[in-house]
Parts: structure tokens; sequence; C-alpha cells
């Protein structure tokens, strides 16, 4: 290997060496924790009281829980409704739409609505969070500005309809991401084949399903799974504005995590749920990676 | 005629799509200027700056230098880490490099909520529940993403240049200050951006690390101070929201030229 190495690496090899340390630790200590995680799952270890000293492996027992005690199936099941409207549904199409739509408009126009959405996507999560509750309280801006005109009456909104709310906001904050991405795919599109479409008589709708779609698929792949992986382990929003509730109507398996290891203290439970969304993360994962793999 | 008049429709349906996505920031900018404001949404009688003055002075100045603190220390960390193994990935033919490369690109996806009880007892253990073990958990939690991008942008500086500068006896150092660096500017403001923006919006570590209220960084502070509803000072709150934004939003409009370059397509090439 170093024999057809350049000759300065040769030289200071063992400078490199040292200098990739701390990369290579914190790279094992990561994989290290994910196998932690997974041992911890199987003990009955606990934050808190007898049984953070005391424990002892029980087995699959916390995986049977997992199936049989309400919580993680409701939790999965939020999850994945949380997931698929705000990222496949809300993040995807509307970046799409926005991309495509902001392509041909005037500079000014089209900055400012990059700026608008980026705006949302730059923001901390907490403050997000904090103008989204704000928003949907009574004699908030949606109560001011929509449900008193129609006459409707005042309600707290974020009690009534938990999920949409944290829908909504992730797709508020989320769509940046898409948006960014499409651009640049719509971008690699050569200008001279949809021209081309359009002088053989081809109408917009076919020119976008019939050519632009299809030339940027491996972009819309990649751009799905990874606000799919993004939305579904996403924590600090949806934990900020409801906290998961109210009851666990909006409980997505991280705030789930969370609540099991460090509120109920049951670290053992909680860590099999880890390894039940590190699972599903991984497979998600190795589609992408596939993806990554295929020959443009 | 029909075109342009199309052209009007899409324009304002835009204008309204943008109308919208900012809307929700009134309630912050007409909370934050009323010295009397009582969390609704309606015109300041008096606009004034005291809650501002508020939220920088005291316990909530304190959060900002927690913030900025932990940010710089992470992104600092992040560079100078990421540099010099990713020097290496991008130069040497390793065995096994592609595999490791994978292996990055898969743990790139490793949430944090997947890995915090172990990250929780292993700072508890070492005595780092406070910032600095907050950032070196972030620090850990995005390397692989930003080997992958620093080696991805290292493999784009020709190697002739590196060649030159070792004939003339420049030192390993050298070549790196001198010739890797400059030349990767660009990865490195994107490494440098993604771990101080991931640093400052960080909410679930120091959550779980932190928990004297002077030591929070402002992420926990906020979250900790409207979630005490009983006597909530909405100025405050509003004025704060705005101190903690602006240094994310500023940094993201300071470096976005640079940040064209892919933030997803990070892949291994051959």
């Amino acid at each position: 290997m170093l024999a057809s190495a350049h000759p300065w690496l040769k030289r200071d090899w063992p400078l490199l060496v040292c200098l990739s340390i701390p990369a290579i630790l914190a790279v094992g200590l990561l994989l290290y924790m994910a196998g932690w995680v997974l041992v911890m799952s199987f003990t009955d270890l606990s934050l808190f009281g007898r049984k953070a000293t005391e424990w002892s492996f029980i087995g699959l027992e916390n995986y049977e829980r997992l199936f049989t005690r309400r919580g993680f199936l409701e939790s999965l099941w939020v999850t994945v409704i949380f997931t698929f409207f705000s990222s496949i549904i809300g993040q995807n199409i509307l970046g799409f739409v926005l991309a495509g739509t902001l392509r041909n408009q005037p500079g000014l126009l089209r900055s400012s609505i990059e700026s608008a959405v980026i705006l949302g996507w730059v923001l901390p999560d907490v403050v997000a969070a904090f103008l989204w509750s704000a928003t949907f309280t009574p004699n908030g801006l949606v109560d001011l500005a929509i449900l008193q005109p129609l006459s409707i009456e005042t309600r707290n909104l974020i009690n009534d309809h938990p999920l949409l709310i944290v829908i909504l906001a992730n797709i508020w904050k989320g769509t940046a991401w898409s948006y960014i991405l499409y651009s640049a795919a719509l971008d690699s599109v050569p200008r001279e084949v949809s021209e081309a479409a359009k002088v053989d008589g081809a109408t917009p709708m076919q020119r976008m399903f019939f050519i632009t779609l299809p030339m940027i698929k491996s972009h819309i792949a990649t751009n799905c799974l990874f606000i799919t992986i993004g939305s579904f382990v996403y924590f600090p929003l949806i934990f900020a504005l409801t906290g998961g509730g109210p009851g666990t109507k909006t409980q997505v398996l991280s705030i789930f995590v969370y609540n099991e290891s460090f509120s109920v203290g049951k670290l053992g439970y909680g860590s099999a749920i880890s390894v039940a969304m590190l699972i599903i993360v991984a497979i998600m994962s190795i589609f992408y990676v596939r993806l990554l793999r295929e020959p443009k | 005629m029909q075109d342009t008049q199309k052209s009007y429709t899409t324009a304002i349906i835009l204008a309204l799509i943008a109308l919208i996505w900012v809307s929700p920031f009134s309630w912050l900018a007409v909370n934050a200027v009323n010295p009397e404001a009582d969390g609704s949404l309606s015109w300041p009688n008096s606009v004034g700056f005291q809650n501002f003055a508020e939220a920088m002075s005291g316990q909530a100045g304190g959060q900002f230098m927690n913030s900025l603190f932990l940010s710089i220390l992470t992104s600092t960390l992040t560079v100078i880490i990421a540099v010099f193994a990713a020097y290496p990935l991008s130069r040497l033919k390793i065995p096994g490099r592609n595999a490791f490369l994978w292996a990055l690109v898969l743990l790139r996806m490793l949430p944090a909520t997947g890995v915090i009880v172990p990250i929780f007892f292993t700072a508890k253990s070492t005595g780092m529940l406070n910032l600095v073990g907050v950032a070196i958990a972030i620090t850990m939690l995005n390397l692989p993403f930003t080997l992958l991008l620093l080696k991805n942008f290292f493999d784009t500086v020709p190697v002739e240049l590196e060649e030159a500068a070792y004939s003339e006896g420049a030192s390993f150092f050298q070549i790196m200050r001198n010739v890797m660096l400059p030349m990767s500017r660009a990865g490195i403001a994107v490494v440098w951006f993604f771990s101080f923006t991931t640093a400052w919006n960080e909410f679930l570590l120091p959550l779980i690390f932190v928990r004297k209220t002077a030591d929070f960084p402002m992420s926990v502070g906020l979250f900790a101070s409207f979630g005490e509803h009983s006597s909530v000072n909405y100025g405050f709150l509003a004025s704060y929201s705005i101190l903690y934004a602006v240094p994310a939003v500023a940094v993201y409009f300071l470096l976005r030229r640079n940040l064209n370059t892919g933030f997803a397509g990070v892949g291994v090439k051959g």
C-alpha cells in the first residue's frame, strides 16, 4: 500500500496515522454504542431504583413487550403517518413544485420566496416550535385570520388537531431541503430536450411526466429517502411543540424512546425501541446505498 | 397574451405562498418590540427595545454565550478532526477503504435518539455531563458525514499541486496549510457551517446533559422558559427567540454561496 503512495505520504505516514486517531476513535465509539444499545435491549436496566445497579439479562422480554403492550405499535403508526404526510406528500411535492415554478420567475420574486422558505429551514427547532404554538393558540394568527372572519368557534387547535399541526410545522420547516435539491436537479436537465419536445407538440404536463421526471429519477429517490429518514427520527420540533401529547397523539418513536428511557426510566425497554428504530432506518439506508451505487 | 396572464397568476400565487410562509413570524415581531407584550397578536401601543435588553443581560445573556461556546467548540473540533482524517482517506489506497466509506454512508443515517442512552452513560461515567460533553457527542455523531464530505472535496484537488510543494521541500503541515486547505475552502465552509448550526440548534443532548439553568444553551433555555406557563414573559420570550435565531440565519446567508455544493449526494466514488 505504501509502495504506490506518494513520496510525501511515505515520509509523513506516522504523522498521518497519529492525526487520524481521533476520527477512528470517534467512528469506533459510534459503532460501539450501537452495539451497546443492542446488548442493553436484552436487560431490565433502569435509570432509577434497584434495577439501576442490579440489572439482569431478561432475554427477549423487551421485544415481546414491543408487540404485546400498548405504546410501541401506536407510536410506530403515528411516526409513519407523520413521516409519510410531512415528507413524501408535503416537503417532497411542495419542494418540487416550488423548484419547478420558481425557475422561470424573475430574480426578485424568486429570491424572496427562496429566502422565505429557507428561513424556516435554518430557524432553530425550538424557536419554530414556539412560533407554531403561538400561531395556533386562541387569538393567534390562524384564529384571527381564518376562524374569526368565518365565525368559527375559537378552540385550542393544538389540542384538537395535534398531529396535523405537527405535520404542517414539519413541512414548513423542511421543504427548503427538497427545494434546494430539486432546483439543482432541474438545472442538470438540458433545456434542449424539453424544448425539442415542445416543438414536437408535447403539452407542459407531458413534458413533465415523460421527460423531466424520468431524467431526475435518481434525485427524486435520493431526496425521498433522505427526508423520510430525517422525519422518521425527528425529535426537537415535535417534542418542544407538543411533548408527544395530548396523550400519545403525537408521540413519534424518537419521543417514545426519550420518554421511556429518561422519564419512565426503563432503559432496557427504551433500548429495544431504539433498536427497532435503528433497524428500520438501516433498511432505508441500505436502499439509499444501493441507489448511490447504481451507475448513473 | 394568455401567457402573460398566466404568469401573473403564478406570480401572485407564489407571492401568497411566501406571505403564508413568513406569517408565523408576525407574532414574534409584534411581541418582541412591545414592552407590554401579553402574548396576543396585536399592534403594540408603544414600541421599545427593553425586551431585547432583558434578553441580552443576566442569565439569558449567559445562555447566549453558552450556545456560542458550544457551537464554536463543536465546529472547531469537527473541522480539525475531519480534515486530518479525510486527507489520508482521500490520498491513500488503504485496503478496505471502500468498505469503510460505505460504513460511513450508513453511519451517517444513525439517529441520535437511537444511541442516546449509551451516550448519556458514557458522559456520566467520564464526568462529561456538561457542554464540552455535548460538543464531543455532536462531533462524534456528525463525523461520518463530515468525513465523507471533506474526502470528496479533497478528491477534487489535483495531486500535482502537492507534488510540486513536496519537491520544493514543504513539510506535511505546509502542504496542508498552503495547498489543501485553500483549495478546499468551500468544503471546509460547508463542514464548518453544518457543525456550527447543528450545535447551535441541538436540543436533545443538552436537555439530557445539562441540569443547571445557568449552563443551558439557548435551545434548552428557551424551552425551559416557555414551559413555565404561570407567569410567562412573552416580550422576553419573543426577543430571546429572535436573538437565538439570528446567528443561525446569518451564518446561512453569509455562507450560502459555498453551500450549493451537494449536501445530499455524498456518495463514494471509485
